[in-house]
């Protein structure tokens, strides 16, 4: 049962992470996206040859490929970018010690409450600040048993071969527009290596804050879950409200070797000025599991199917989505599975509310190669309006060329119904104490599998985005 | 989604689709000795075929039907000649019709009318003395251009299908040689169908054919109407479009049902679009089993409150067929019902694609909207691609899709085994079971039998 407060005893009905975080940055590129730029952001993370050349054959890719014209409406998004700052540094190096962060940066920090989480619930934390990685920690426990959690950046640096052998290879530049532009302008974002046989208990976690105006953030990630490992990553975003556009676009790669067990968790608040086009793609081999948990609460428009490609044989996908679209978002989300291997089994899950006119939609993928025999995968996706402005969408795409495989997708689109409220209510509860108690419920099957913490905060923000949403 | 899926780039410019048949000259020959709206409704339709680009996989609407591949209009013959100068001469003699034909006729014998048409021509109608006396028009649309001006130029590719609504929309309202024109008063009920039967001879192989079938069923009235097109096999590729217009006033019922059983060689091009007035009861049931290609568009307006539409459709198909179904439902009137059923079984490289979308408009309150699409692969080479969408600007709707593929189900097949059928008889049944489903919930006399004798023949051929 819910705490007794109503929404509104809760008193915070603004996005609460607006906030902003004087400072000024060691070093900041001019506006837009030019080849100038991408040369200056190679200089400065004083990279090897190979990596400028591959920057620069992204962005040709980049230039090259037509915006899309599906998903949201991106017809501003050119003149959005050419106001951005693709780079800003906000300090010289990064750092092993909170204490040796800059007291602003840090101060920041300390309000979302990433110190503390740190020292009670996680095996390590990474913070991206605008551009870079300010600080990068991994319990010791974990650094003893070869684990690896650093910046991207030293990833190249001190794991080059590792990292060479991986990056771009499961999302190339080529893939689409904004993996191009990412493989271009990248900085900062995590590199994680889990040995063999190690499983973590606790999570990594990384978060990403955007404090300037018309700031670009482009993370880069890349894990590899080696044969037998489990752990589980954790990302969180947010940034402060302004009226000008931001725009971040990550790519995230993931490899899950034989019997690995990796699960990726997104809680994506950014504030609703934000474009967030994110491309994350894992891997999946041999009787190995990926869960991409993806909750979309924040930003303008988000544009993210997290994917898992079943490369071995019994490999099992699985894609947990949530997302929220309040007044003038645009959620548009979900997954892709493509069964490229026999005995490989998927499932995705979507549950999305819309209030106001908030608009979410679900645009999926399941795909079965010929070959794939006795691939299953089951889709179900419900959509919750909360009133009559809301919109909703379901885009599923199916393509089996396998017989012997079993593919299902489902989906439902409801309102509140009367009759649940009025039966919480002749209960005692208020109208708006058992809307929110419904619409946790909606949510449930996704915030049980979150790390307590997670699942308190999730609830939070939806209870406070519900608010004022009755009548 | 990464733009890699993208297959195709688009190819020409704006004169796409236009050759040494098909064109302007042929407009003109066509309408030549037309009334004039006529005329001009021709000529606007054939600028609107020129302006179109022809659709590419770049299109969703397209995205698993390669034009470039399958449709070879540039190969095509056409004939301009209006059949009213054509067909005016001999009567249809049923004795002397090609035996298909005349068989599948045989088993039609209960109707309130027929039609027949052969090489998209209406060779005969005839309808219950009856119920012409009470006003129902059951005619070609070549003679109603003539006879039924008024209602004609109204509503022939105005309110359901016009040049507008895409490219082929737009050629078929150009270039329609003839048709079938029907017509119910308000309140009079046929108790039995109207039957049409459409059939190709080998004199048409390697053309484009035309046809247009124009429904208007007026307040309270009552009609079914069975439409089943029959071929011989061609060695050219031969084009059937068949537009079809339906329009149930309030409070009227209409069944429309397609049976589409071309041969080899046949792109059958179908375009459908419902319109469902208050209270109205419009429902469509497509069976394709035939032809190389059928590409079949149906678009159901829910414009009335009350209005209620099922939506069903099955295909089964073998070595070297592709069928592609794209359906939508449109709910823009509020307390209206729409529930969709499509199922496919595919044999040999057989290839299916069901793309279809549930709109609920703004203000469509108290909508229920409901869309299933279920295939079965029964080879190893089979395909089936499934996009059961939903865009819903209502809050307070009921809306639910579900898309499967799967194989026989095992069980059902051990199950039977076990009561002494062979595999291949299970799997016969299993099959014809699983198909009945869609035939079961519009049980109109005669088509179910037929399709379930058609689809058990085809079989027992693999």
């Amino acid at each position: 049962m819910p705490q007794n407060d109503t929404i509104q005893d809760l008193g915070l009905d603004e996005y609460k992470y607006h906030f902003i975080t004087e400072d000024e940055p060691v070093f900041r590129s001019g506006r837009g996206l030019n080849e100038k730029v991408v040369r200056e952001i190679s200089a400065q993370k004083g990279e090897p040859e190979w990596m400028l050349q591959s920057r620069l054959k992204a962005l040709e890719i980049y230039n090259a490929k037509p915006m899309p014209t599906w998903g949201g409406d991106l017809s501003k998004l050119e003149e959005v970018l050419d106001q951005i700052y693709f780079y800003v540094r906000p300090q010289e190096k990064m750092e092993r010690s909170w204490d040796d962060v800059p007291v602003n940066i840090k101060e920041t920090f300390e309000r979302l409450g990433i110190p503390e989480a740190e020292q009670k619930v996680l095996a390590g934390v990474g913070a991206q600040y605008e551009s870079e990685m300010v600080y990068h920690s991994l319990k010791k426990e974990w650094d003893d048993k070869g684990v690896i959690f650093d910046s991207i950046e030293d990833g190249l640096r001190n794991h080059p071969e590792l990292f060479r052998e991986y990056f771009g290879k499961v999302i190339p530049a080529a893939d689409n527009k904004f993996s191009a532009m990412n493989a271009a302008v990248w900085s900062g974002g995590s590199f994680v290596y889990i040995p063999k046989g190690v499983e973590l208990d606790t999570p990594l976690q990384a978060y990403f804050r955007v404090n300037q105006e018309q700031m670009g953030q482009f993370e880069r990630t890349l894990i590899i879950a080696d044969e037998g490992s489990k752990a589980h990553y954790i990302e969180g975003c947010t940034a402060p409200v302004y009226s000008t556009e931001s725009f971040h676009s990550g790519v995230i790669e993931i490899i899950v070797k034989p019997g690995a067990h990796f699960r990726y968790t997104t809680i994506q608040n950014w504030s609703t000025n934000m474009y967030n086009l994110v491309t994350q793609r894992a891997m999946v081999h041999e009787n190995a599991t990926m869960e991409w948990l993806d909750g979309n609460l924040g930003s303008k428009l988000t544009m993210k199917y997290p994917s898992c490609v079943l490369v071995g044989e019994g490999a099992h996908g699985s894609i947990l989505s949530i997302a929220y679209s309040g007044d003038g978002q645009h959620q548009d989300t979900g997954g892709k599975v493509i069964h490229a291997a026999p005995n490989t089994t998927s499932s995705i899950i979507s549950k999305s509310i819309s209030k106001g006119t908030g608009r979410s939609t679900y645009r999926g993928l399941c795909q079965v190669h010929e070959g794939a025999v006795n691939a299953k995968s089951n889709v179900e996706c419900d959509a919750l309006l909360i009133n009559e402005t809301s919109r909703t969408d379901t885009y599923p795409y199916i393509e089996i060329e396998e017989k012997r495989s079993n593919i299902g997708h489902e989906a439902t689109v409801s309102k509140v119904g009367d009759e649940q409220l009025f039966y919480l209510m002749s209960r005692g509860m208020s109208e708006e104490e058992a809307m929110a108690l419904i619409v946790r419920g909606f949510i449930e099957p996704i915030a049980k599998l979150l790390p307590l913490e997670y699942a308190v905060e999730l609830n939070r923000l939806i209870e406070l985005e519900m608010e004022g949403s009755v009548g | 989604m990464s733009e890699t899926t993208i297959i195709d780039q688009p190819i020409g410019g704006l004169m796409e689709g236009i050759t040494d048949a098909l064109n302007a000259t042929a407009v003109a020959t066509l309408s030549a000795g037309e009334p004039s709206w006529l005329q001009e409704r021709r000529a606007e339709a054939w600028s609107a075929y020129e302006r179109t680009p022809m659709p590419t996989t770049r299109l969703e609407e397209w995205r698993y039907t390669n034009l470039r591949k399958l449709l070879k209009l540039d190969r095509m013959t056409f004939e301009a000649v209006a059949p009213s100068d054509a067909a005016s001469g001999t009567p249809f003699d049923l004795a002397s019709a090609p035996s298909a034909l005349r068989d599948a006729m045989e088993a039609d014998r209960e109707a309130s009318g027929h039609v027949v048409e052969v090489d998209g021509r209406v060779v005969h109608v005839d309808l219950d003395a009856e119920l012409a006396a009470k006003g129902v028009v059951l005619t070609s649309l070549r003679r109603a251009v003539a006879e039924h001006a008024d209602l004609l130029k109204t509503h022939l590719a105005t309110d359901a299908l016009p040049a507008s609504r895409g490219k082929f929309q737009a050629l078929n309202a150009a270039l329609w040689t003839d048709g079938i024109f029907l017509h119910v008063p308000r309140g009079v009920r046929l108790e039995l169908p109207v039957r049409v039967t459409r059939y190709l001879t080998e004199a048409v192989s390697g053309s484009a054919l035309f046809n247009r079938t124009l429904i208007l069923a007026d307040p309270a009235s009552q009609v079914s109407f069975v439409d089943e097109s029959l071929s011989v096999e061609f060695t050219a590729p031969t084009l059937f479009s068949s537009a079809v217009e339906v329009m149930a006033r309030d409070g009227a019922q209409v069944q429309y049902v397609s049976l589409q059983r071309m041969g080899h060689g046949v792109f059958h091009l179908q375009q459908q679009r419902t319109l469902a007035g208050r209270d109205s009861t419009l429902d469509t049931l497509n069976v394709s089993l035939g032809a190389s290609v059928a590409r079949t568009d149906l678009n159901a307006q829910l414009l009335g409150p009350g209005a209620n539409s099922d939506m069903l459709g099955l295909c089964f198909g073998e070595e070297g067929q592709h069928f592609d179904h794209n359906t939508s439902q449109d709910h823009v009137a509020p307390h209206a019902k729409s529930d969709l059923l499509y199922k496919g079984a595919l044999d040999g490289n057989a290839r299916s694609v069901f793309r279809g979308i549930i709109k609920v408009h703004k203000g469509a309150q108290q909508t229920d909207a409901y869309q299933t699409n279920r295939n079965l692969l029964l080879s190893e080479r089979a395909r089936a691609d499934s996009l059961p969408n939903l865009e819903i600007e209502a809050d307070d709707v009921k809306c639910s899709h579900g898309a499967t593929v799967g194989q026989l189900d095992l069980d059902h097949l051990f199950y039977l085994m076990s009561r002494g059928l062979s595999r291949t008889q299970a799997e016969r049944l299993v099959v014809l079971g699983f198909l009945g489903e869609v035939l079961s919930r519009l049980p109109l006399g005669g088509v179910v039998e037929k399709v379930t004798r058609i689809i058990e023949e085809r079989l027992q051929q693999g």
